[in-house]
């Protein structure tokens, strides 16, 4: 996977590098907007990381250039500041992504396997989600496991769907709550925990092998083997 | 009715009505006293040239035709005569009595008795002209008298009709034009007034939707330099200094985030770094408490910015049209398993959809603050209830619980930054982020203990009309 990271903070850029190479990016790093628009024109990569505030020009306006160079790769965008302004949700809603810095690395991560995945076009129309003996059935709006429907509030069905289409990735808090409540909260409270602990109770039965695993200070997975 | 323009002209009409009618009063004063004056010279005169006549013509057979004839004559000449009405002379009489008071001659319409008659109730000095009703003519004369040598009197009669229709005629004219000249004037201070007042309405309709949103939008200026325009000039200065004042404070608070956050970061990367080589087993948990401790601080650092922000009346935000209603009950969801894990129901009370213009962000991290505050603080077994309702054109979230309430001490500065109760372990911004969200919104945030016990919060924000 080749990853162009655009960031001017050159302990972020340090560390980002060294932690993508880890994670299995082939990383290619620019400190603004003029490398990073030769880096694009040189070579082609698969995901993007922009840093919205870069010495030389306006991240998004980047990006936009980028895009009408023919640049589609999917850009997990940076940003120091919280509230996000219309540009960013519009880009948000073209199918990128945007973090709040400080941000956990575990969310970066997962947020750009996000991204990947919701890139690639296989499975995004299908009527039914299978994982491991889970099956959702996305038209009637049911699971069953093993043949046992489950007793799901439409609440924790769309939880579950989500958990299912990124089956074998790491969800974290604030990416359930920003795509199954379509809030970007940080609540002080454990809220999506106890939601995630009722439906294992749901999912999980007793005598069967436990799906929904908890990954201590990152977020959740759902097991697909 | 009720606008400024209408009690400007209403106003300034009535005092040029009065004053104008003032004016006329005097002015006819002034020319009634004139064509008396007229009057009574003419009478005066005339009545002495026919008394010389009387006294001077022989008392013979020829005398009351010669004196008849005289009197007539001078009755052709009164002044202020209507000239179209002369075919029968009901203007003037002349009347001479004899020494015994009898009607001794007549010239004039009518058999003269009743003349006589008035003459001899009333009194009347000579060389002083007089008015006289008499019986059988709807208007006074003014007679003059004259005594002649052989004890008889004579008397000229002068219709006062043709002095009261000039009168008239002034009158009526006046009036006329009186009423046109009000009414013109009405209409022109109507017409100028509302002109200058809407250009002040466009200001104040300008400055109240800059008020609420568009802070880089000027109110109309016009092109004249009256007080309305320079009003219009003056505010849009104020706006600019505001408006620079505003971007100075994002500036400021861009780059006091940016400062701290990418520091934040860098060390937020570095110490999940070093956790992730994992080497060193036993270093591992204080690394765990130290980047917990860095995401409480960038959890206050978010808070007081925005808090900073809003309590500027700087918050940034992104407007769309939403469902309080929906919003209320997605959030409920969110939170109602935590709730019920910990003891507490909560239910909404709401009658259906309430259209709001707000940054739904903002908002969703206004109630989980709410929410998250009766999580921590609310013992089990409580309830709390939101109820979401409309006054004029607001719409209200009423948030109550059955639990202790807040702490009187508190009670007073609820709203302030660092305000906590005693044995919060927050960091005393929630209450004041919510109040500042509601206020940069246009609404507003009213907080008290009930009367049964518990707490009480009721959020006000403007319908989406």
């Amino acid at each position: 996977m080749r990853l162009l990271l655009v960031e001017d903070e050159p302990d972020i850029q340090s560390f980002l590098q060294s932690s993508l190479k880890e994670a299995g990016y082939e990383v290619a790093a620019a400190i603004d907007g003029k490398t990073a628009e030769q880096l694009a024109v040189d070579g082609k990569f698969d995901i993007l990381i922009v840093d919205l505030g870069l010495p030389d020009v306006d991240g998004i306006t980047l990006i936009l250039k980028l895009r009408q160079m023919g640049v589609s790769a999917p850009v997990l965008i940076l940003s120091a500041r919280r509230s996000v302004d219309d540009r960013v949700r519009g880009l948000e809603q073209g199918g990128d992504d945007y973090l709040t810095k400080p941000f956990a690395l575990a969310e970066l991560l997962a947020r750009l396997r996000n991204l990947l995945k919701r890139n690639s076009p296989a499975g995004s129309d299908t009527t039914k989600l299978h994982v491991h003996d889970l099956e959702l059935d996305l038209l009637r709006r049911e699971a069953t496991r093993s043949g046992q429907v489950l007793q799901l509030t439409s609440q924790e069905f769309v939880l579950l769907e989500y958990l299912c289409r990124n089956a074998g990735r790491v969800v974290t808090r604030s990416m359930i709550l920003d795509k199954v409540w379509g809030m970007r909260i940080e609540p002080e409270t454990n809220v999506v925990d106890v939601h995630i602990y009722r439906l294992r109770g749901k999912v999980d039965g007793k005598g069967q092998q436990p799906l929904i695993r908890t990954l201590r200070g990152v977020g959740y997975v759902l097991k697909d083997r | 009715m009720h606008s400024a323009a209408w009690r400007i002209s209403l106003w300034a009409t009535l005092a040029f009505a009065c004053g104008t009618m003032l004016v006329f009063v005097f002015l006819h004063r002034f020319v009634a006293d004139d064509i008396q004056r007229r009057s009574d010279a003419w009478l005066s005169g005339e009545v002495e040239v026919l008394g010389d006549v009387a006294e001077r013509t022989p008392k013979d057979a020829l005398y009351d035709r010669v004196v008849g004839e005289v009197a007539e004559l001078a009755g052709k000449e009164v002044p202020n005569k209507d000239l179209s009405e002369s075919s029968s002379n009901d203007s003037v009489f002349f009347l001479q009595t004899g020494s015994d008071g009898s009607l001794k001659l007549w010239v004039g319409a009518g058999s003269g008795a009743p003349n006589l008659k008035a003459i001899q109730a009333s009194r009347i000095v000579p060389d002083q002209p007089t008015d006289l009703n008499v019986q059988g003519f709807p208007v006074p004369f003014r007679v003059a008298s004259d005594r002649i040598d052989d004890g008889s009197y004579i008397y000229l009669g002068l219709s006062e009709r043709d002095e009261l229709r000039v009168l008239r005629n002034l009158r009526l004219r006046f009036f006329l034009l009186w009423l046109l000249l009000v009414l013109l004037g009405f209409g022109i201070v109507f017409f100028t007034t509302r002109r200058m007042l809407s250009h002040v309405r466009g200001i104040t309709e300008a400055a109240s939707r800059i008020g609420h949103s568009d802070l880089s939008a000027r109110v109309p200026t016009t092109e004249r330099s009256d007080e309305v325009g320079n009003l219009a000039l003056t505010l849009n200065r104020m706006l600019d200094r505001i408006e620079n004042s505003m971007h100075q404070l994002h500036t400021i608070t861009d780059s006091l985030a940016h400062d701290l956050r990418s520091p934040l970061t860098a060390i937020r990367g570095k110490l999940e770094m070093s956790l992730s080589t994992g080497s060193h087993g036993d270093q591992a948990e204080p690394i765990v408490s130290v980047i917990e401790e860095l995401d409480r601080l960038t959890d206050f650092l978010n808070k007081s910015l925005d808090v900073a922000e809003a309590k500027a009346d700087a918050l940034r935000l992104n407007r769309s049209e939403l469902d309080l209603d929906e919003l209320l009950r997605i959030m409920i969801d969110l939170y109602e398993p935590s709730m019920s894990e910990k003891g507490l129901r909560i239910g909404l009370q709401s009658s259906g959809p309430r259209r709001v213009e707000a940054d739904a962000a903002l908002l969703h991290r206004m109630i989980a603050n709410l929410f998250d505050n009766e999580l921590k603080h609310l013992p089990a077994a409580r309830t709390v209830s939101l109820k979401l309702t409309v006054e004029d054109d607001c719409a209200s979230l009423i948030v109550e619980d059955d639990g202790p309430g807040f702490d009187p001490e508190v009670l007073p500065h609820l709203f302030e930054r660092r305000v906590k109760g005693k044995d919060s372990n927050g960091h005393g911004l929630g209450l004041a982020f919510v109040d500042a969200v509601a206020r940069a919104h246009g609404g507003a945030v009213a907080a008290g203990n009930r009367e049964s016990g518990g707490a009480r919060l009721v959020i006000t924000l403007p319908l989406h009309d």
